[in-house]
């Protein structure tokens, strides 16, 4: 069944169409990687399902429901949940401050302690949970935001880019622990540039080009896809 | 029981400086001494010095709002100068009996809360923020000063309080209780001195505890990234709101007091000179800490009154002074910079016993 | 009165009320709009720029020439308080609102020690005309004229000098504009000094219209702050916009129920506006072209 349906959605900025007539669905329980060259919009598909743009028309629809002129917390409340691009800790309070704030909506007194004291343990920031978060190195930023975000239980967990500035053996315990995340039953949906990655934990991959739905498949499709490498090459060479 | 075991717990955390058995006897060391000090002095030094602590809860709403939720608001004085102006017409129209001045100061801190409500509902629902917040605030100030200060002719009355223009409002009766052989008036001296002590204390405390709740640790997470505490699931312009409301309602107190403490207000309460004050006292002290504020409003408010011997002028440019080069050289406030100091300072000697 | 002559005392109200709405506001847009900071010492700068034209009038300057020196002066001193304060503070632009602030006061008080609570002010030029049955001064107009000379100017500025184009590009791109050897500090101290200069240009154009008093230039900041908040960062699509609107607003509000009601009318505006646009006007206008 599908969790998130995007429906004809459009968002432009002036002339410019960032995402055009995205049609996509996602089902529960998988993992789904988003790739694209840069400006495909895939972070603008991100900010249209959090409710930060609201889209010139389409509809979104969560678990059935029709939120498309939802506010983000409300849309967060019914079970999304996202990890941004650039670490978004609150960086001038402490490691378990952080998680507190995460997890106090839904938790309270005794429960909440140990709730906090279990994400430290699973994140591996126990020896540090004094320390405040803006000191923690970058990695360890991006495990606490990710800790955070899926703190709240969600049904949906959004990822913008999770293991960018991370060493390949940082990338790969987080591709881990997307994958034991998934394994509890939480759907995944990741924008990631690092094939290693996307080879690790996708089940299904969306290439998204010029704001438009490009190539779907296996992993294994997509790198096979022709197209898929010449949208890339066209890129470099645009860069070079 | 355990709920009220929890709330005290809450008097220490994350958001406030000072925890323990050593803060806590400085802390009753310091309140024991100012119980007993009316006893060493005559009524009019304790009323001036009651004087000081009307403005306590002015700063500590601007600390609230400032410090803790990253809100630059310029209205405080506003919500000052509506609360005083308020608790002047209605105590002129109905007068100090059967305990009706409590009344009034509660109808007019309501008011001011009520200002700042649907003020706050179009800022922050609006989503403006940073520097606009800072100026939407200040114009509705100086808008309010200018129009109290035309209120001069015979036509601007509200009932019996004629508004009196740049002249100010006067005569209004002091806070009266109701007492069973005869009400007992809380003219600027001693009495007056334990009331305002009291509400001091309960709302230095009170506050300790909002800022440590989970309110407090959604306030201060909206300061850090609002973006984030917006996509755990809060409603982050709602705890704008409340906070901002709750703010008001602290420097509304402050205008009441103020008002019943020397029974008049004017209009200049509310212009650019007394905005800028509550502004340097919390600055000065540290505006991400209550006690910082609540101590450098006390001093710093001292240091102002001794040098306004030579003229007030000169006291202000000393306070502008003062502002300009705490900005530029302890930004988080002189007297937070010190107990941080003196925290590094307890803790090496602890860990040196150990 | 006639259709005509109503009308005319329509447009002069307007042509009044968006010639101070400019005046007062362009000097803080400029620094807003560029630098992203609010100068609270603002009010000051007209002042100062109010002080030193009266000054040189009564030293025996012409007015124009007074005029201008008091913008000078006010340029000058705003590269000075560019350089030791607000330099300092371009990482933490809440901070230079509130050190501004602490400037505010010590110019306003400082005033008040040397100077004394009042200056000998300047007469008002060119004397009134008629139109129907009531008179109006000639110098509004020239007020009013100067305004669109300044937005013209600060047009040209930006647009067709090396320092308008490097100033725009050190806005947009800082570390670029860096890469690209134009000295960034440089070009924020003189943007910094234009903003103030254009403040002592209010000051002075207006010297003759009002008393000279230390607190002068809070009479100018809140018109100069609704139209900031209305207008966004951008001067042109802005400050000009926001200006127009407002005006209209206040002169509507001003004849039907007087100066004072003028004033509230540009707060409500503001409040209500900031719901519907919160990035101001040139925010709305920018997003339908980006």
């Amino acid at each position: 069944m599908a969790l998130l349906q995007l429906r004809g959605l459009n968002k432009h900025f002036g002339g410019l169409h960032v995402t055009n007539q995205v049609n996509l669905s996602f089902e529960t329980g998988e993992i789904h990687c988003l790739i694209g060259p840069n400006g495909a919009g895939k972070s603008t598909l991100f900010r249209l399902i959090l409710g930060e743009y609201a889209p010139g028309s389409g509809e979104i629809f969560f678990a059935g429901e029709d939120i498309t002129t939802l506010k983000s917390f409300a849309r967060i409340a019914r079970g999304l949940s996202v990890k941004f691009q650039v670490p978004g800790v609150f960086k001038g309070l402490s490691v378990r401050q952080n998680l507190e704030i995460a997890l106090q909506r839904t938790r309270h007194g005794a429960e909440l302690d140990r709730e906090i004291d279990r994400l430290l343990a699973f994140l591996g920031l126990e020896a540090e949970q004094k320390q405040t978060a803006g000191n923690l190195s970058h990695g360890q930023k991006q495990w606490l935001e990710i800790g955070m975000a899926t703190s709240l239980r969600p049904r949906m967990l959004l990822l913008d880019e999770p293991t960018a500035g991370m060493s390949p053996e940082e990338t790969f315990q987080t591709g881990e622990m997307v994958k034991r995340l998934n394994a509890e039953g939480m759907t995944v949906l990741a924008i990631e540039h690092d094939m290693a990655f996307v080879r690790q934990v996708a089940q299904r991959v969306t290439v998204l080009h010029l704001g438009q739905v490009f190539a779907q498949g296996s992993i294994d499709d997509i790198v096979a896809d022709e197209r898929v490498a010449a949208i890339y090459l066209g890129q470099a060479h645009h860069h070079a | 029981m355990n709920g009220l075991i929890s709330l005290f717990r809450r008097l220490e955390g994350p958001q406030t400086k000072g925890r323990g058995l050593l803060f806590w006897s400085v802390f009753m060391v310091a309140l024991i001494g100012a119980i007993a000090y009316p006893m060493f002095s005559d009524g009019y030094t304790v009323g001036n010095t009651a004087y000081f602590f009307v403005w306590v809860f002015i700063a500590l709403s601007l600390c609230l709002i400032w410090g803790y939720g990253g809100a630059l608001s310029f209205g405080q004085t506003a919500f000052f100068g509506i609360a005083g102006y308020s608790y002047g017409i209605l105590t002129l129209n109905f007068g100090a009996a059967y305990g009706f001045t409590l009344v009034a100061v509660l109808a007019a801190v309501a008011i001011a809360a009520v200002v700042a409500l649907l003020l706050g509902y179009f800022m922050f629902f609006g989503r403006i923020e940073g520097v606009f917040l800072g100026i939407v605030t200040l114009a509705v100030t100086l808008m309010l000063e200018r129009f109290m200060a035309q209120t001069a002719g015979p036509d601007w009355r509200i009932g019996a309080a004629r508004l009196n223009g740049f002249n100010g409002m006067s005569g209004m009766p002091p806070i009266t209780i109701p007492w069973f052989d005869g009400p007992i008036v809380l003219f600027a001296d001693v009495g007056l001195y334990y009331l305002i002590l009291a509400l001091v204390v309960v709302v230095y405390l009170g506050l300790r505890i909002l800022v440590n709740s989970s309110f407090g640790n959604v306030i201060v997470a909206i300061r850090e990234n609002p973006e984030r505490a917006e996509m755990l699931g809060y409603d982050i312009r709602k705890y704008q709101l409340i906070n901002f409301v709750i703010g008001a309602g602290l420097a509304g107190l402050s205008g009441v007091l103020y008002t019943a403490w020397g029974q008049y207000i004017t209009p200049s309460s509310m212009g650019m000179t007394s905005a800028a004050l509550p502004l340097i006292w919390v600055a000065v002290g540290g505006r991400s800490d209550l006690t910082s504020t609540l101590v450098g409003t006390l001093v710093v408010l001292a240091g102002f009154q001794a040098l306004t011997i030579y003229g007030s002028q000169y006291a202000l440019v000393v306070m502008g002074l003062l502002l300009v080069l705490t900005v530029l050289i302890a930004p988080n406030g002189l007297v937070l910079g010190a107990m941080n100091v003196i925290g590094r300072l307890v803790a090496r000697a602890k860990g040196g016993r150990n | 009165m006639d259709i005509a002559t109503f009308a005319f005392a329509a447009l002069y109200q307007f042509a009044d009320a968006f010639a101070f709405l400019v005046l007062s506001a362009c000097g803080l847009a400029v620094i807003f709009g560029m630098m992203g900071v609010i100068n609270l010492a603002h009010g000051e700068f007209i002042m100062c720029g109010a002080y030193v034209t009266a000054t040189a009038v009564h030293a025996g300057l012409p007015l124009p020439l007074a005029i201008l020196a008091g913008a000078l002066v006010s340029a000058v001193v705003g590269m000075l308080v560019e350089f030791v304060v607000v330099r300092h503070l371009y990482e933490r632009p809440l901070d230079t609102i509130v050190a501004t602030w602490g400037l505010s006061l010590i110019a306003t008080q400082g005033t008040l020690i040397v100077i004394g609570s009042t200056m000998a002010g300047v007469g008002t030029p060119f004397g009134s005309f008629q139109v129907g049955a009531y008179s109006y001064s000639i110098y509004r107009i020239v007020l009013f004229l100067a305004a669109l000379g300044v937005l013209g100017s600060l047009y040209a500025l930006f647009n067709w000098t090396s320092f308008g184009v490097k100033a725009r590009a050190t806005i947009q791109v800082p570390h670029m504009a860096d890469a690209l050897g134009v000295d960034t500090r440089w070009i924020y101290s003189l943007t910094f000094a234009c903003g103030a200069g254009l403040a002592g240009l209010a000051g002075g154009l207006y010297a003759p219209t009002m008393t000279l008093v230390p607190t002068m230039g809070a009479t100018f900041l809140m018109e100069a702050f609704v139209t900031v908040v209305i207008g966004g960062a951008d001067v042109f699509l802005g400050t000009a916009p926001a200006a127009a609107v407002l005006a209209v607003v206040k002169s509507v509000m001003t004849s039907w129920q007087g100066q004072l009601f003028g004033q509230i009318g540009l707060l409500v505006a503001v409040i209500i506006v900031v719901r519907v646009l919160p990035k101001g006007i040139s925010g709305f206008l920018l997003r339908e072209r980006t």
